[in-house]
């Protein structure tokens, strides 16, 4: 990246500045027009996407729809929605954002709030809602819910493992048993978000909290202590998963070459072939001593931009999109998990059993804190998650160091 | 032939409708030659100096979008304050150095072996100068990829050779495992994309030296050390400059392999400054702080080139 790009981008963003978060003027959602809608979903999740917005259409034939696809890199899809923001543009009307996002855009006035639509938060799922909410405002509302949980494979695990010693015990037993494997667990330990969930869904197993204001806790040092020692001094995790994200460790699980792996639901549909297809258990991490099962809370949302004209019908759209039926159609089709517990259905469980286990999960997902400084809280974790990974430094160590970066950037003010 | 008594005959006199006319012509010249650059100018102005002045604003201002209804205030130096007192920056700009001090001389030396190389006569040399080009061709986004892909102890095929030398190397993890290789995979990421841009510079310029040179040289007894030594650098040094010049930028503001290969990591250990800068305006959307960066990135280049134009400009 050269100086003049950056100052560029400085540039670009600067026309941002001036603006107000409200919307000079609204239209009605019963006359005619067109909104924009902003998402990453490619392939199935893109059809699945098209085929629910033309139901909308139908059903509110004076409201057009237009679809903007983004970047499915959600880095890129996050600089994309910025930049859009930062030039004060009133499209997309409505969009797709990541769990983490909505403080952030919140703090920054890019988001409307939906309190003046009274949405019924009760419906959903608490902790993905909690993250739609800042400062006891709604500024976002889940559209499906991703748990990261445990993998295991059922022909080499015959019980589910019920604490992480026997996990350790079990991918030991499970690397002696079958030659094909080439480590006892995978987990995304690259240095990205994913290194984050990856933790989370251990964290509570030991009666850990992601709280930034105080991470160098008893059960932190436990989570992560684990996922050292599960590298270093058990040996069931090679080195390389330093390198791996959530497609690595997919990729590890579906071949057959480990017995557990920490990931996302879709790692499911995706395993169709010998050795694992047909033996495949999904269950929150389990807890040791003080701890609960655990798992991490992923997912996505919908928000209204705050700079459009058209909320009343943005927000019919989000109503639409999250309403059960829709939900359960696209879990059906996508793999991804609803939001709403009304839509995990008995039909949705006869297609697809392991939905039973996600629903399971979806109530333990811890999620990562809600906070508008949450990227650069998020990089600083990235950096010490490295190091521990890296054995550059202790999991102690680490946590010790990091405690009082991560606090001042949960606490930065402007300015400050 | 004798002009004497001639009757002196004046030249005429020069209408003076004519010298106006070239006047204005010459004008016309003028006008039509910037009006033909005027719209490099302006697309310049428009992308580089008004970018350039804005972001000199902007660091000496708070402008963090996260805080987008606070409005922007005058704060001086602080924002420098702010990065220079900053461990981060400082480390950053400890590595930023490391890493352009080792590239450069590296890429320098191996391209210049390479151009030397090229220069020679042989069968393919045509090929081969063209085929050099393509790693430079290649997006770094690219090839960034495409190295750690090779550099994965399961998919690449690196570890699978060094395996057949010395087995326990058939599992090494070299990106974001450990300190010293994540920098390895990260120098031959870079010098691969780099050297034959150098290389084909140099080439270019050991092309203009007068062959009649090395022939005097030889006449005279050179050794071709002495030859290399006392002709080809010298002459060569234009050429050198410019490399060295773009080279050196180059790695001074080195970021996109670094952001695909390790992200940084491991922990903070390959962060740069160009990085920690992106990190500023992406992650903390603080186009103050991060303005005050990009200032320091830019005077840092323009020293650096100054310094080189300095040392290496060809002696009077």
């Amino acid at each position: 990246m050269s100086a003049i790009g950056a100052c560029s981008l400085a540039a670009v963003g600067l026309a941002a500045c001036s603006g107000g978060s409200s919307s000079p003027h609204s239209v009605s959602a019963k006359k005619s027009q067109t909104i924009t809608f902003a998402e990453s979903g490619l392939g199935t999740e893109g059809a699945q996407t098209q085929k629910a917005i033309d139901g909308f259409m139908r059903a509110n034939p004076k409201i057009h729809v237009k679809i903007q696809v983004l970047s499915p890199d959600s880095t890129t899809y996050l600089a994309q929605l910025e930049h859009a923001f930062i030039a004060g543009d009133s499209t997309p009307d409505v969009f797709e954002s990541d769990v983490t996002y909505p403080a952030k855009f919140a703090q920054a006035g890019w988001v409307r709030s939906l309190n003046s639509f009274h949405p019924d938060t009760s419906k959903f799922f608490k902790t993905e809602m909690a993250a739609g909410t800042y400062n006891g405002t709604t500024y976002a509302i889940p559209w499906f819910d991703n748990p990261e949980g445990l993998f295991y494979r059922t022909d080499l695990i015959k019980t589910p493992p019920t604490s992480p010693a026997q996990v350790v015990a079990d991918a030991k037993a499970a690397m002696k048993k079958d030659h094909q494997l080439k480590e006892g667990i995978a987990f995304e330990a690259a240095k990205y978000e994913g290194a984050i969930t990856a933790f989370l869904t251990v964290d509570s197993a030991f009666g850990g909290k992601l709280n930034p204001n105080h991470i160098n806790t008893p059960g932190n040092r436990a989570a992560l202590t684990w996922l050292y020692d599960a590298i270093y001094k058990e040996h069931i995790a090679p080195t390389a998963v330093t390198g791996w994200q959530e497609g690595q460790v997919e990729s590890e699980f579906i071949s057959g070459y480990t017995p557990f792996a920490i990931d996302y639901p879709f790692v499911e549909a995706l395993a169709t072939k010998p050795p694992v297809k047909g033996h495949v258990g999904y269950i929150p991490f389990p807890a040791g001593p003080g701890g609960t099962p655990g798992a991490a809370l992923g997912g996505e949302m919908l928000a209204i931009n705050a700079k459009t004209t058209h909320a009343a019908a943005a927000w019919k759209l989000i109503q639409y999109l999250t309403s059960p039926s829709v939900e359960t159609a696209r879990a059906e089709a996508t793999g991804d998990p609803p939001s709403l517990p009304s839509a995990y259905t008995p039909a949705l469980f006869a297609k697809a059993p392991y939905f039973k286990q996600v629903k399971v999960l979806n109530g333990y997902a811890a999620p990562r804190p809600v906070s508008p400084n949450y990227l650069q809280i998020s990089s600083d974790l990235q950096d010490m998650f490295s190091s521990v990974y890296a054995n550059s430094t202790s999991p102690a160590a680490a946590l010790k160091a990091a405690d009082p970066i991560v606090k001042g950037a949960a606490t930065a003010k402007a300015g400050g | 032939m004798s002009t004497a008594g001639a009757p002196v005959v004046a030249p005429p006199a020069r209408p003076r409708s004519s010298r106006r006319r070239k006047r204005e012509g010459r004008k016309a010249d003028r006008r039509l030659g910037y009006a033909l650059v005027a719209p490099v100018v302006v697309v310049l102005l428009a992308i580089t100096g008004y970018p350039l002045v804005y972001n000199l604003w902007n660091s000496f201002h708070f402008v963090n979008l996260s805080y987008g209804n606070l409005p922007r205030r005058f704060v001086g130096g602080a924002n420098y304050t702010s990065m220079f007192g900053s461990s981060a920056w400082v480390a950053a700009l400890e590595r930023t150095l490391a890493f352009t001090g080792i590239s450069v001389v590296f890429d320098m030396i191996v391209a210049l072996g390479l151009a030397l190389m090229l220069h020679r006569k042989f069968k393919g040399r045509g090929v081969l100068r063209a085929s050099i080009l393509i790693p430079w061709a290649v997006p770094t986004v690219v090839s960034a990829m495409l190295w750690k892909t090779m550099f994965d102890p399961r998919a690449g095929f690196v570890d699978y050779f060094l395996g057949a030398i010395h087995h326990p190397w058939a599992s090494l993890t070299w990106v974001n495992a450990n300190v010293f290789r994540s920098w390895v995979v990260i120098f031959i990421a870079d010098a691969w994309k780099n050297v034959p841009f150098v290389a084909i510079i140099l080439l270019a310029g050991l092309q203009v030296i007068p062959t009649e040179v090395y022939e005097a040289a030889r006449i005279d007894g050179a050794t071709a050390w002495q030859s290399f030594r006392r002709m080809t650098l010298p002459l060569l040094k234009p050429a050198i400059m410019v490399a060295l010049i773009f080279r050196t930028l180059q790695a001074f503001l080195v970021f996109d392999v670094i952001y695909i290969m390790t992200g940084g990591g491991p922990g903070t250990s390959t962060e740069t400054l160009a990085f920690l800068n992106y990190q500023t305006f992406i992650n903390n959307t603080d186009f103050g702080v991060g303005g005050a960066m990009s200032m320091m990135l830019c005077v840092m280049a323009l020293v650096v080139a100054a310094v080189y134009v300095r040392v290496l400009r060809p002696s009077a």
